[in-house]
């Protein structure tokens, strides 16, 4: 089993872990249905979108920021009831091609992620574009390493 | 883009489709149910073959409506500073 160790530490601030959270980068990109589909229509696929995935152990399901499906282009499959800062809402589901490029995890499909309002920035300028939650966490092992700073995964 | 048409026939066809299609997904293409799939990869494969980019729904048939909770989320601690 491949062991990875994400040091969460800057020269600026030394170990930043209990700042930002466990990260990992992250790829989000067009599930592979809709890739093979704008492929065979001869249609350009878009890229996928990098950032960073904060790992979420209190959320279920995984969450995607909304800005990252319109610019891949997915339109959303379901909408399902959310419980925000405002009250009860409604949250868009989509499907989405997740990849971990800092652990040489690619393509992992996922049917439903949420879409959400999430994105912001570190204050090491680290994008974070998901809530990795246990629907992800479930193939993974995961050791938080607060006195060293850093978060150790295995797939 | 809305679902809201797909959703509305989902509602109205939730008793027929839980004694049907209990624990599958189905699959509606604005006024039209298309059917009942194991997956919800397998749906959207098929959405997506039949519909390419428009708008479907895919959505699990269950008693119980999915709900997503995210406690830290919902009360703005995801990046609170005390």
């Amino acid at each position: 089993m491949p062991v990875f160790n994400f040091f969460h530490w800057s020269k600026e601030h030394g170990r930043t872990l209990t700042q930002t959270g466990p990260l990992v980068s992250v790829e989000i990109g067009v599930p592979a249905a809709l890739k093979q589909h704008l492929g065979e229509k001869g249609l350009a696929i878009p890229s996928a979108v990098s950032g960073f995935a904060l790992v979420d152990t209190g959320a279920f399901a995984t969450a995607v920021d909304h800005s990252v499906f319109d610019s891949l282009g997915v339109p959303h499959i379901d909408e399902i009831p959310t419980f925000t800062p405002h009250g009860p809402g409604t949250s868009k589901v989509y499907p989405a091609n997740v990849s971990f490029p800092g652990m040489n995890v690619a393509d992992m499909p996922m049917e439903r992620v949420v879409g959400s309002t999430l994105k912001w920035k570190t204050p090491e300028d680290q994008e974070i574009i998901m809530l990795m939650g246990r629907d992800l966490l479930q193939y993974f092992l995961l050791v938080y390493n607060g006195p060293s700073s850093d978060v150790t995964l295995c797939y | 883009m809305s679902l809201e048409k797909e959703l509305a026939l989902f509602a109205k066809m939730k008793p027929e489709l839980l004694k049907n299609y209990s624990g599958k997904f189905a699959l509606i293409h604005g006024e039209s149910f298309i059917g009942a799939f194991d997956s919800a990869e397998n749906a959207y494969a098929e959405g997506v073959k039949r519909f390419g980019r428009e708008s479907f729904l895919v959505k699990k048939i269950s008693e119980q409506e999915e709900v997503y909770r995210n406690q830290a989320l919902s009360l703005g601690l995801m990046h609170a500073r005390i």
